[in-house]
């Protein structure tokens, strides 16, 4: 059995400047301190050109977390103080709880509140909280350790309910916006955290996603849409959070969804048909597979060599293709893909939830707390 | 405009700031002004003036968009220009999801899809796997029911490439919504249809995935003359694709009638993709060859509905 770590290049053949095909040798060693490096200068302060992310900064902070915990590497950064301003952008109720339905937790600071990590909620005519942000704020004070204590999940829950629309689908936030899988699977993520399906109509979920299987067995991001890695993912993935999944799909059905996923591997996966391969699917589609329990039979050496082809050697991460510039999306997809693949440095991820399985423990254990404190009241 | 009346309302991270954005003075300028008309819900001109320059700075910013519409609607702003601004931005940014947001918002207030269809297809000529753009496309043509000349974008695009999985899903959209696939006269159509495509570009996923969806739900063995014509192309048209759906129309046939040989040959399609074909899904071709003995061969269990059990008795055994 060959020890896959001992080898640090393989052969492979480019595209020399002058049009013939040369034999170049590729890099496959994983350099997992560089991307542990990476992810503490993304936790710090970015350039100008990431001004796009600025209302979207908690799903950075997430990436940069998951991908240290996958690591094995939270020592390196001050947990307290992330923890503190992770509640910072919680959405809390005002003092007479009339902004209820717009409760969650914020991208970032960009609306202009002062800074308060405490309740109660200011009033603000347009505060509110944004799924992904609810979503990943909850994850991410999970991996942190902390215990949710600080959460208002009536609040939440609320605010959660009154994004779902009648079709069964989900806005990010109550002002509107578009609606699509992504938020649906953000929605079974939050309702799974918080251990409470009340903020959902979950049959209208079921239907949403039934609707959204197309014509060559992947899910699109809604009804006649391309079917698609990443709602594909988040389709399989809410159904196994909801713990429906072998009673909403027949047999026949996975099996077709089995081999529409395992047909986008190329070398490592892409998301669509016909479309160049991109790191970050690794994820979306390898954790499909897992889920369906056929990620067994796909090609671990070239997803891995895929994957580590898009590493960046000098700054850490990954990007979506090679000779491209990582990110933190990519670079915390890419770690997640190797996961999957066994890759001996990283810690195992949870194909639903997309925590470690160490944070899933810590969330399986808050959530027994908080049953028996239940039981112990009644 | 004067600004000199309001207060500018910075960002506060706290003590600790996470993955802070290193702005320009300019940038702070414009954001922290923002910040402070949104703090008094300010319905007026020079409000307005700056979403537009909060936009060019930060598109993404979903906030800046929701407020514009408020303004774009209290201060009864005209939607036409407010289309030709948003035609603007999306062909700068087409992978932007606020600015499709805002255009489908823009075009259902004037009730006016008519430059929609155009403007789609002039994105989709930049990259013509854009997700926005199918995605709005589909909308406007369902919401404004614009079906009628859709099949033909479809098979232009199809024309210029045969390869794109976005136009061959559009024209399931299209058939679908319109004539259905019930009226065989209709379904043969495409039949033919795709496998004229797929003996010009025979190495093509989407030709053979949309023949299969087309027909799986009717039983892949069902149409008439099929499995030869495949079986022909075999020859000199192979692909992966195509002894995948040999595969999956063997599957069908045991369904209703489980023969040895009919096994056999899924079988040695398998093993053809496994050893040769499609090697890079080995594993999975073997685990399906395993699947399908015990599903269908002699240690198989008996099935449970009536037509499997007439099959089990017809079953022969090797």
């Amino acid at each position: 059995m060959l020890d896959r770590n001992i080898i640090l290049v393989i052969p492979v053949a480019k595209m020399s400047e002058e049009g013939n095909q040369i034999e170049e040798f590729e890099q496959i060693d994983f350099l997992k301190d560089r991307h542990v490096r990476f992810f503490q200068r993304s936790l710090q302060v970015l350039p100008e050109r990431y001004s796009s992310l600025e209302t979207t900064r908690l799903t950075i902070v997430f990436f940069a977390l998951s991908g240290l915990d996958v690591l094995d590497a939270l020592h390196v950064i001050d947990k307290d103080n992330m923890i503190e301003w992770i509640y910072s952008l919680q959405v809390l109720p005002t003092e007479d709880e009339s902004n209820m339905q717009r409760c969650g937790f914020r991208g970032s600071s960009h609306i202009g509140l002062p800074y308060s990590s405490k309740g109660p909620g200011m009033a603000h005519p347009y505060d509110s909280g944004h799924i992904a942000m609810t979503y990943t704020g909850l994850a991410s004070l999970l991996l942190l350790g902390d215990d949710l204590s600080r959460v208002n999940k009536r609040a939440c829950l609320t605010g959660l309910k009154a994004l779902q629309l009648e079709d069964g689908s989900f806005y990010a936030v109550p002002e509107g916006s578009e609606n699509d899988m992504r938020f649906i699977y953000c929605a079974a993520c939050i309702c799974y955290m918080l251990d409470d399906w009340s903020g959902m109509d979950i049959h209208k979920a079921i239907e949403y996603i039934r609707r959204s299987m197309s014509y060559d067995n992947g899910i699109g991001q809604g009804a006649g849409l391309e079917s698609h890695g990443g709602s594909t993912f988040c389709a399989v993935a809410s159904l196994r959070l909801m713990g429906r999944l072998e009673e909403t799909l027949s047999e026949r059905e996975l099996d077709r969804i089995r081999r529409w996923c395992i047909m986008r591997q190329q070398t490592g996966f892409h998301g669509r048909p016909n479309k160049p391969v991109d790191t970050c699917y690794s994820f979306w589609v390898g954790a499909t597979l897992e889920l369906l329990d056929v990620f067994q039979y796909t090609n671990y050496e070239k997803n891995r060599n895929y994957i580590l082809s898009t590493q960046d050697r000098l700054v850490g991460g990954f990007a979506k293709w090679p000779d491209s510039h990582p990110d933190p999306l990519h670079a915390y997809f890419g770690l997640c893909g190797l996961s999957l693949l066994g890759e001996p440095e990283l810690m195992k991820v949870h194909p639903a939830l997309n925590v470690t399985q160490r944070a899933f423990q810590h969330l399986q254990q808050l959530q027994q707390a908080w049953r028996d404190n239940v039981s112990s009241c009644t | 405009f004067e600004w000199s009346d309001l207060e500018p309302v910075p960002q506060d991270d706290g003590p600790n700031p996470v993955v802070k954005i290193a702005y320009s003075e300019k940038f702070t300028d414009v954001f922290d002004y923002f910040r402070a008309l949104l703090k008094n819900d300010e319905k007026s001109e020079r409000a307005f003036t700056l979403t537009a320059e909060a936009i060019e700075l930060n598109a993404a910013n979903y906030t800046v968009w929701h407020y514009r519409r408020v303004l774009l609607q209290a201060l009864e702003k005209d939607l036409r220009q407010e289309m030709r601004y948003i035609t603007a931005i999306i062909e700068e940014q087409p992978k932007n999801y606020q600015v499709w947001h805002h255009r489908r918002m823009v075009v259902e207030w004037l009730s006016d899809p008519s430059e929609e269809l155009e403007f789609i297809a002039d994105i989709l000529s930049q990259d013509a796997k854009n997700y926005h753009a199918w995605q709005h496309r589909q909308w406007v043509i369902q919401e404004y029911k614009l079906w009628d000349s859709e099949l033909e974008f479809v098979e232009r695009l199809l024309e210029e490439d045969v390869r794109n999985n976005s136009a061959w899903n559009q024209r399931h959209f299209v058939i679908s919504h319109t004539t259905g696939y019930s009226d065989p006269a209709i379904l043969d159509r495409e039949v033919q249809y795709c496998l004229c495509q797929i003996r010009k570009a025979p190495h093509n996923e989407s030709v053979w995935n949309y023949l299969k969806g087309i027909l799986q739900d009717r039983g892949l063995s069902s149409h008439p003359g099929l499995l030869e014509r495949v079986l022909e192309l075999k020859e000199t048209q192979c692909s992966p694709y195509l002894l995948a759906f040999l595969v999956d129309s063997y599957e069908d046939a045991l369904e209703t009638n489980n023969t040895r040989a009919t096994l056999n040959q899924a079988q040695e399609v398998c093993a053809l993709l496994a050893q040769v074909k499609d090697t890079i899904r080995r594993e999975y071709w073997l685990f399906l060859g395993r699947s399908l003995e015990s599903k269908y061969g002699p240690t198989a269990a008996p099935q449970s509905d009536a037509a499997s059990s007439d099959a089990a008795d017809q079953q022969e055994l090797s």
